[in-house]
């Protein structure tokens, strides 16, 4: 009888030890997902230039284009060196909005369409919002596993005991005119063509 | 209609029972096997010794194929090593989902072949690989080539290369005892007569029938642990792309070709993102057919990822 105790207290001591260890050692993964969004963020910013260089060419005629890489690299700058979690998604956003623009463009214009140098970076501001995104993506999935961890029986006993939070994550609006859905947006679209 | 989080919670509930019946049919049979053999040559402390012989032999030459896998890779005739600017979409394709995963870039290999299959391999996420052919690269577009390349990524990410290496480390062990002692009965081998009583002869009968059955039902359970990790990795692929529809063309592309590919061994084929023999009927193979595959039906496959769309 006493021996069957001892194996269950055993147990349980193990099971206790192994939430603990989840639960601190996602916390630190997830702080560490939020370096690599930063440090995404920063190789975005490093590449524009260089993409911006070789590409000015073919593109010449596009001056917006231009002007508004030029704005998504100081906003990712100004982001970067705030430290604020919700800037620095925002800005990486400003590129892979970017993107539709240049595929306009080069839509319209058979000769840019064929160019090897256009295709090369249209594939890397393809790749480098990519990055970003899979950056928020793990940091969104381990705060995911963490606060699922937190809410659920009987693992969310130990993070009462010890105390732990429910952690933030990426900062979305949870209320307000984002969520809703308006009149305008209920209608099909028509297409004229 | 089920939704991602509970595919995936019944995908690992289903992999542990079929795990779970797999150890328990290989302590039952080893068990059986080598009590039947101390029986048959008279030699009680025998039954550890065969059991310990046969898990070397069989243990050594799976390890050797898992320790070494990623560099076995190399080894395929005509795999190199993935280039940025050459294999552009294959090589940050994969550099992203690392991100995504939070585990190190895997080594990338690109075969010369034209059938389109990719496939990974590694004992853990650092001596990771993931190989795919220039088929494949060739005949996807970036989202579609996502959604295989995080098919293999967590394949990875899930240590499949690990538990399919002592899964038929197990097989191995009870093909090679089951083949010895059908040897030695076969042979007539020494027989002491004067010793045995009835209830070693039943033991004897049943050790022959499972010597015979064995090796066949260790590896029908091995291909159903196999095909369960195929599903996981579907399911995986989804929760990291979020676009079922890429994996789903993907599939689709892969199956429309009917080259079979070259450089793919029965050892390896369960790997692969779709089974790299075409021999069979697709889609439509029979319930039986389907047990001796490595890998689902790509018609099953597409049906449960457009129920995750």
């Amino acid at each position: 009888m006493i021996y069957i105790l001892v194996a269950i207290l055993i147990i349980l001591v193990f099971w206790i030890i192994s939430v603990y260890n989840f639960f601190v050692s996602t916390k630190t993964r997830v702080g560490a997902a939020i370096q690599e969004i930063g440090n995404q963020l920063k190789r975005q910013f490093e590449l524009i230039p260089n993409l911006e260089s070789s590409a000015k060419g073919y593109l010449i005629h596009e001056k917006g284009i231009f002007d508004e890489l030029t704005n998504a690299r100081k906003a990712i700058s100004s982001a970067m060196n705030s430290g604020d979690l919700k800037k620095m998604t925002d800005a990486g956003k400003m590129l892979s909005d970017l993107l539709p623009k240049i595929q306009v463009v080069v839509e319209d214009n058979p000769e840019i369409k064929a160019s090897e140098v256009v295709k090369n970076l249209m594939d890397e501001l393809r790749d480098t919002s990519d990055k970003v995104m899979y950056a928020r993506r793990l940091l969104i999935d381990l705060t995911a596993d963490y606060n699922v961890k937190m809410v659920s029986f009987p693992s969310n006993v130990i993070a009462g005991i010890f105390r732990f939070e429910k952690l933030k994550g990426l900062e979305t609006p949870v209320d307000g005119d984002e969520l809703k859905v308006g009149k305008e947006e209920m209608e099909t679209p028509k297409i004229n063509l | 209609m089920r939704n991602i989080y509970e595919v995936q919670k019944s995908n690992k509930i289903k992999s542990a029972v079929v795990v779970a019946l797999f150890v328990v049919f290989v302590a039952l049979a080893t068990y059986v096997l080598a009590k039947a053999m101390s029986i048959y040559f008279g030699y009680e402390p025998g039954q550890l010794g065969f059991v310990g012989v046969a898990l070397i032999v069989s243990g050594i030459s799976s390890f050797v194929g898992y320790y070494f896998s990623d560099q076995i890779v190399l080894g395929i005739s005509g795999a190199r090593p993935a280039d940025r600017k050459k294999d552009f979409l294959f090589y940050t394709v994969a550099e992203n989902l690392s991100i995504g995963v939070g585990i190190p870039v895997p080594k990338l290999y690109v075969i010369a072949d034209s059938a389109p299959n990719a496939f990974a391999t590694g004992r853990d996420p650092v001596h990771a690989a993931v190989c795919a052919t220039s088929g494949l690269l060739e005949k996807l577009n970036r989202t579609e080539l996502e959604g295989v390349v995080a098919h293999e990524i967590t394949h990875v990410r899930n240590y499949d290369t690990r538990l399919m290496s002592v899964v038929s480390v197990m097989v191995g062990l009870i093909a090679l005892l089951g083949d010895w002692l059908l040897r030695a009965t076969w042979f007539g081998g020494r027989r002491n007569n004067n010793d045995r009583d009835s209830g070693s002869s039943i033991f004897l009968v049943l050790g022959i029938i499972f010597a015979i059955l064995s090796p066949i039902i260790g590896q029908l359970i091995q291909l159903a642990i196999s095909r369960r990790r195929e599903f996981f990795a579907d399911a995986g692929s989804v929760e990291l792309t979020r676009q079922p529809s890429g994996l789903i063309s993907a599939l689709t592309k892969i199956s429309a070709d009917s080259e079979p590919l070259e450089v793919a061994n029965k050892a390896t084929a369960h790997l692969y993102i779709c089974s790299p023999f075409k021999a069979k009927g697709r889609g439509s193979a029979s319930w039986f057919a389907n047990l001796f595959n490595t890998h689902p039906p790509i018609a099953e496959r597409i049906k449960i990822l457009k129920g995750m769309a």
